[in-house]
């Protein structure tokens, strides 16, 4: 499905929680939604399905309103979590596969299929609150795609997943764009994000302050980026000269170099400190670059501390 | 159409298997049939083993003729006298109050069951007391008055010169049978029992019915609610339909019980053979009975949907039972005096109509215009309550976190 969003607007009571949104999304694409907490990610997804109605701006689905066709044409994971605990996990998935006009023999045999491959294939007649919470993640996330809708919109799909889960959901992901399906996930882990999207939407408060595909955006940013890798402790980096910013592994960084920088000179330096495994000059990570465009916006937004000399008693 | 009965189905199947509802159908009848049943079985069961009753006789004239035909009259199935009379204190110029304190002590000691005390001032009065620590039972003091008032009679028709064997002939002892008479003017053979025993009955089964499913549709909605499952209910359908497959699903649950109840019924009032009400009566419930499920589903739903938490739901539902529940208080009055004004202008309030038709049917017919316009006004009442309740469903569901005042509410069914 080709969704567009065009300039939403959404105040609530004393925020503007969504502020001129706008983004595309094809058949085949994966788009990632990031942004930190309280950005306006869900708010914006809510407003696509229709549950929120925006104050300003509108949205296509294949270039037409919103109308009660579309809701069969759309699968939805919401952020919280939850089903009806003392319902059985088939009965669920039909009963979710009906609202959605799809009839039981089909979506039966269907489920059975999502079941095995999230391996619950002995659950269907299980009560959801015996299952594990990761489980009954897994069987949300069947009830929401088991229409197999055009349109996926999964918010938050990974918190909550153990990372063999998280690559079963990963794959199905894929699968569903290779299917031609247009995808939403909305995440504040940027990894994730980079490693799965085909283009990225980066709201913070409410704003969408980076956009288009990761690749354009990576491109836009430089090779400004130094990736190191050794042993020891590497808690100095971030106050060597030349560091502007220093995301900080295991083991591992993430340097983004202010201009100028001599990288000889720094990698000597580190060497000194700990013993080097592994230098790259790579792209930024969507981290990096969440951190330069978030992290000074932060700055910029604080209160001005008053200039000395000025009218104090 | 289709996702409404998607809905519908969901909420009817996942209901009907739920054991709240399954407590509910057995345990409903059972607990009707009881109280129906049981005070009845307690008041009516004879004594197995003989009661001491003591007398304090101021008079001096009673005591022996009381102890003769209590311990003549009243049997027990074993053919032994029901009643072994203890003659405390007989005689003029008794010192009272002492008397009555040492009775008192036998009754607290338990020695005898109680005592009949006749003041000197008995014969002009015509006035004694039974004094025990059980007054429930009203049997006793009943075969005392009969007893005591033979005795009295004897007496005065021996003062006054007339044959004890001729006030015997006069004093006829007399039964009042209750016949009812329907408005066609037909006579049937009605006890004041049956009469009460079907209201009440008709008036409970409504009340658990309305309750029942009422408590089932709001904690349904107050979980959809606090697990967010609404937010895929509401990408999926519109909330007019989630509304409508809600009540159309429980509408079936409530068909289910009162199916199952009505076989109840009838099986049991075979079994007994009573005959507690005719098909046209019954049908004519059946639609108060529908008409007031729906109206109250309605107001369920505009009750039940803003609240959030189980506590909160549980406070709505108790003042919802309290207006349900007035028509059952009011059963008694209604039955002695069915023409009342009161009753009439009671029956056409809409919360109040399904209830009051259900108690007063089974007394005395209303007349066929009152059933139409209740009729109509209650389908009046439906329509505008479903349309108020949709209003404050279709906010009130996506509404998390804290409940909204009702002037809040208000504002959400007068705009829209």
């Amino acid at each position: 499905m080709n969704l567009t969003v065009t300039n939403l607007r959404k105040d609530f009571a004393t925020v503007r929680a969504v502020d001129g949104v706008s983004f595309d999304v094809t058949p085949g694409q994966i788009l990632g939604l990031l942004g930190p907490n309280g950005a306006g990610k869900t708010t914006t997804i809510r407003i696509i399905l229709h549950i929120l109605e925006a104050d300003e701006g509108n949205v296509t689905y294949d270039g037409s309103a919103f109308s009660s066709r579309v809701r069969n044409l759309v699968g939805y994971l919401p952020e919280e979590r939850g089903l009806y605990r003392k319902s059985k996990v088939m009965d669920t998935i039909l009963y979710f596969a009906a609202l959605r006009g799809m009839g039981p023999s089909h979506a039966h045999v269907s489920g059975q299929r999502w079941l095995e491959r999230f391996s619950l294939g002995d659950a269907g007649g299980r009560r959801i609150q015996e299952l594990s919470k990761g489980n009954q993640q897994k069987v949300q996330f069947i009830a929401s795609v088991i229409h197999d809708p055009p349109l996926v919109i999964l918010d938050e799909p990974f918190s909550g997943l153990d990372p063999m889960n998280q690559i079963i959901l990963k794959d199905a992901m894929q699968e569903m764009k290779q299917q031609g399906k247009a995808v939403i996930f909305s995440t504040h882990q940027m990894e994730q994000a980079e490693r799965l999207s085909d283009t990225i939407c980066l709201i913070n408060r409410g704003k969408v302050v980076l956009g288009g595909s990761v690749r354009d955006v990576k491109q836009r940013y430089g090779k400004n980026s130094l990736h190191v890798e050794f042993d020891g402790n590497g808690s100095f980096l971030s106050s060597l000269p030349g560091v502007h910013r220093a995301i900080l592994f295991e083991r591992a960084a993430e340097l983004e170099l202010a201009s100028g920088t001599s990288v000889r000179t720094l990698i000597a330096a580190i060497n000194e400190r700990v013993d080097v495994r592994k230098v790259e000059i790579l792209e930024p990570s969507l981290q990096s670059i969440f951190l330069q465009i978030v992290g000074d916006d932060a700055l910029a937004d604080a209160p001005v501390p008053q200039a000395p000399g000025g009218r104090t008693a | 159409m289709k996702k409404v009965i998607a809905v519908a189905r969901w909420e009817y199947l996942e209901k009907v298997r739920s054991k709240a509802f399954l407590i509910g159908l057995f345990l409903t009848p059972m607990l009707m049939v009881g109280m129906a049943i049981l005070p009845g079985l307690f008041v009516a069961q004879e004594d197995h083993d003989a009661k001491a009753i003591g007398i304090v006789d101021a008079t001096g004239a009673v005591a022996e003729a009381f102890a003769r035909t209590m311990g003549q009259k009243y049997l027990l199935a074993n053919g032994k006298p029901n009643y072994v009379i203890v003659p405390l204190a007989v005689g003029k110029g008794l010192n009272l109050e002492q008397e009555i304190l040492k009775a008192n002590g036998l009754v607290a000691s338990k020695q005898i069951e109680g005592y009949c005390l006749i003041p000197p001032t008995a014969l002009k009065d015509t006035v004694i007391e039974y004094r025990s620590s059980v007054v429930g039972d009203f049997r006793v003091p009943l075969r005392i008055q009969e007893t005591v008032k033979g005795i009295l009679t004897e007496m005065r028709s021996g003062i006054m010169g007339v044959d004890p064997a001729l006030v015997h002939r006069i004093n006829v002892p007399l039964d009042v049978h209750t016949v009812k008479i329907s408005k066609e003017g037909e006579e049937e053979d009605s006890g004041f029992e049956k009469v009460f025993f079907s209201s009440y009955i008709f008036l409970m089964m409504l009340f658990f019915l309305i309750v029942t499913s009422g408590q089932l549709l709001v904690r349904s909605v107050i979980e959809e609610k606090s697990n967010r499952i609404v937010e895929v209910l509401v990408s999926s359908c519109s909330p007019t339909e989630l509304m409508a497959g809600k009540v159309l699903g429980l509408s079936a649950l409530g068909l289910t019980q009162m199916a199952f109840w009505g076989v109840i019924g009838l099986a049991v009032s075979a079994q007994f053979g009573l005959n507690l009400i005719d098909a046209g009566q019954a049908l004519l419930l059946l639609v108060y009975f529908i008409l007031g499920y729906l109206f109250y589903s309605a107001v369920f739903i505009a009750a039940g949907s803003p609240l959030t938490t189980e506590q909160e739901a549980q406070q709505v539902t108790s003042y919802l039972v309290m207006v349900l529940i007035l028509p059952i208080v009011l059963a008694l009055p209604a039955m002695k005096n069915p023409d009342a004004t009161w009753l009439k202008v009671l029956t056409y309030i809409p919360p109040l109509t399904p209830t009051m038709m259900a108690l007063r049917i089974p007394i005395q017919m209303p007349a066929a215009w009152e059933i139409l316009t209740t009729v109509l006004l209650m389908i009046v009442s439906i329509y505008l309550a479903m349309v108020a309740a949709g209003r404050i469903f279709r906010i009130a569901i996506l509404s998390t976190g804290k409940t909204p005042k009702i002037k809040e509410i208000l504002r959400w069914v007068r705009t829209s």
